[in-house]
């Protein structure tokens, strides 16, 4: 299953120069690590999606020995392989520049593995069931209700944003903490599991 | 004693032989005598012909296409043709074969395994090649061998160098520079690294030039010396399997017509030739399809002989070619 998870890595290895520069750039200029992180990673998956899904993959894939269990499941391995990459890199590359007033917290870490594994687990449902450009348009119909939010229901939601998120990361009681992983947990596998019975009926 | 005891074996034999499709049997019997002047009898037996890929009674429907109740063998160590027009079902059929596309009912099994539990076993010894590109077309042949090489226990990078310098392909550029036909010949190279003893291919020679079909046919009747290699291959340019396919299986609309050795072919069918007064309501039950001109007809059947019996020599017979047999049975379903 590790193949599947270092292939993907062997097929962006060109354009991961650039993510690394790009990155530069945005650690210089200060954009918040947690953003960085979640774009770069959701960013990472979804070109990966594309290449398998241009380049008829599912037909090598499936022809190989491989089953169709294996190469769900090291999607959603690889997600979580992926963001900690993203992360030792960012967080490396901060603590480079800033030395040792770079910041850093646990709570961030586990705010981007949850962001990225909530969006994730909507993601690759709709990935196996349809194909990635309706993604598109779900992010695109998701980009529509956050506007609709933003103007009709709840003027400042940028800032209820984060607010929320300051909150997230000042929060005291652990149990909290523990109620969201476990949410979050709970909605990856399940996730997973309906990718597993999508993708095992489908045909190619 | 020794009767029965042989009778018992025999029926065991002939029991599996029914039950599993899978093996032909052979038994022999020999009656000796030994220095004391008894007699005892001797059984030898065996099995033969083992069938690498079997499909039985297999149900598929898609929107207006459907494949009914469509059973085929296919027998290790030969090369077989799978011809059919086009949307006879043949990319369907491979789709089930390599389990792309799983049926709605009958089994499929391969080297006497069936898909559910046995995926990887079953696919370690399978080597495929596409009409399709299914490649990344961004990563070089050199990457790819990367990506496809741990997918499989039993890789040889000995025999995959081998195959790369023999057929010239370029290690370093993008597949997506490659040619169809080098795509082609990079698919053998990793089927044959992996020593898969069945090859399956869709469709290698569409789209390629004469002198490169040619080549491949080479290639794969050396692969074909060692009897252990098994080559399951469709096409719709027929002139190829007469240079190397010992079987022949067609299908048409979905349903299997006939699997049946190449030289049989030649033997039962024929394309028979003759004025139109010979031909009526009962004469021409005895055809596949009729062809009618001006001047004449021209038509097929499946039974040489028994049309040289009725029309005699009144009629024209010559060799059909596979095309002429694809054409006739078109016409005639």
């Amino acid at each position: 299953m590790f193949n599947l998870i270092f292939k993907d890595i062997l097929i962006q290895k060109k354009v991961f120069l650039f993510y690394i520069a790009t990155l530069v750039i945005y650690l210089l200029v200060d954009i918040s690590p947690i953003l960085i992180v979640v774009v770069y990673s959701l960013t990472f998956i979804n070109t990966a999606l594309s290449y398998d899904e241009k380049d008829n993959a599912n037909i090598l894939l499936n022809s190989l020995p491989y089953t169709r269990k294996e190469i769900v499941s090291s999607r959603y391995v690889g997600v979580l392989i992926f963001t900690s990459l993203f992360i030792m890199l960012t967080y490396g590359g901060r603590f480079l520049l800033y030395g040792k007033e770079a910041s850093f917290s646990w709570k961030a870490i586990l705010l981007i593995m949850g962001l990225v594994m909530v969006a994730i687990s909507f993601m690759l449902p709709v990935f196996y069931k349809f194909k990635r450009q309706y993604l598109v348009f779900f992010a695109g119909a998701l980009v529509g209700i956050y506007l609709l939010m933003k103007n009709l229901l709840v003027p400042n939601l940028n800032n209820a944003l984060r607010e929320l998120t300051q909150k997230f990361l000042t929060l005291q009681e652990t149990q909290m903490y523990f109620l969201a992983i476990f949410t979050i947990v709970i909605l990856y596998i399940g996730s997973w599991l309906l990718s597993i019975r999508i993708y095992e009926r489908k045909a190619f | 004693m020794y009767i029965l005891y042989i009778e018992c074996i025999h029926n065991i034999f002939r029991e599996i032989s029914r039950n599993t499709d899978l093996f032909y049997l052979f038994v022999y019997f020999a009656k000796e005598t030994d220095a004391q002047g008894n007699a005892y009898i001797i059984v030898y037996g065996g099995w033969m012909m083992e069938n690498v890929i079997e499909l039985q009674n297999i149900h598929k429907s898609f929107k207006g296409f459907q494949v009914k109740d469509f059973s085929i063998n296919v027998k290790k160590g030969y090369v077989t043709g799978f011809i059919g027009g086009n949307g006879a079902g043949k990319s369907t059929t491979i789709k089930l074969i390599m389990n792309l596309l799983q049926q709605d009912s009958g089994t499929v099994s391969l080297f006497g395994m069936k898909y559910k539990g046995h995926e990887k076993e079953i696919k370690e010894r399978i080597g495929f090649v596409y009409d399709e590109n299914v490649f990344y077309e961004n990563v070089t042949l050199k990457d790819m061998k990367k990506i496809i090489k741990p997918a499989y226990k039993n890789w040889d990078d000995k025999i995959f160098h081998y195959y790369v310098e023999k057929f010239e392909l370029p290690l370093n550029k993008n597949m997506k520079n490659f040619s169809k036909g080098m795509k082609m010949k990079a698919s053998l190279a990793i089927a044959l690294a992996h020593h898969a003893e069945l090859i399956i291919m869709d469709e290698p020679t569409a789209g390629l030039d004469p002198i490169f079909r040619r080549e491949l046919l080479n290639i794969l009747h050396e692969l074909m010396q060692d009897g252990e290699k098994t080559i399951f291959f469709s096409t719709h340019i027929t002139t190829d399997l007469d240079r190397i396919a010992d079987y022949i299986t067609f299908i048409h609309n979905g349903e299997h017509i006939f699997t049946k050795e190449f030289y049989k072919i030649e033997e039962e069918y024929a394309i028979v030739k003759g004025k139109l007064d010979l031909l009526d309501k009962e004469t021409e039950q005895e055809f596949i399809s009729i062809r009618k001109t001006n001047v004449g007809f021209e038509a097929l059947t499946a039974d040489k002989n028994r049309v040289a019996n009725i029309f005699g020599d009144f009629v024209i017979m010559e060799k059909p070619t596979l095309e002429d047999i694809m054409y006739y049975t078109k016409k005639g379903w």
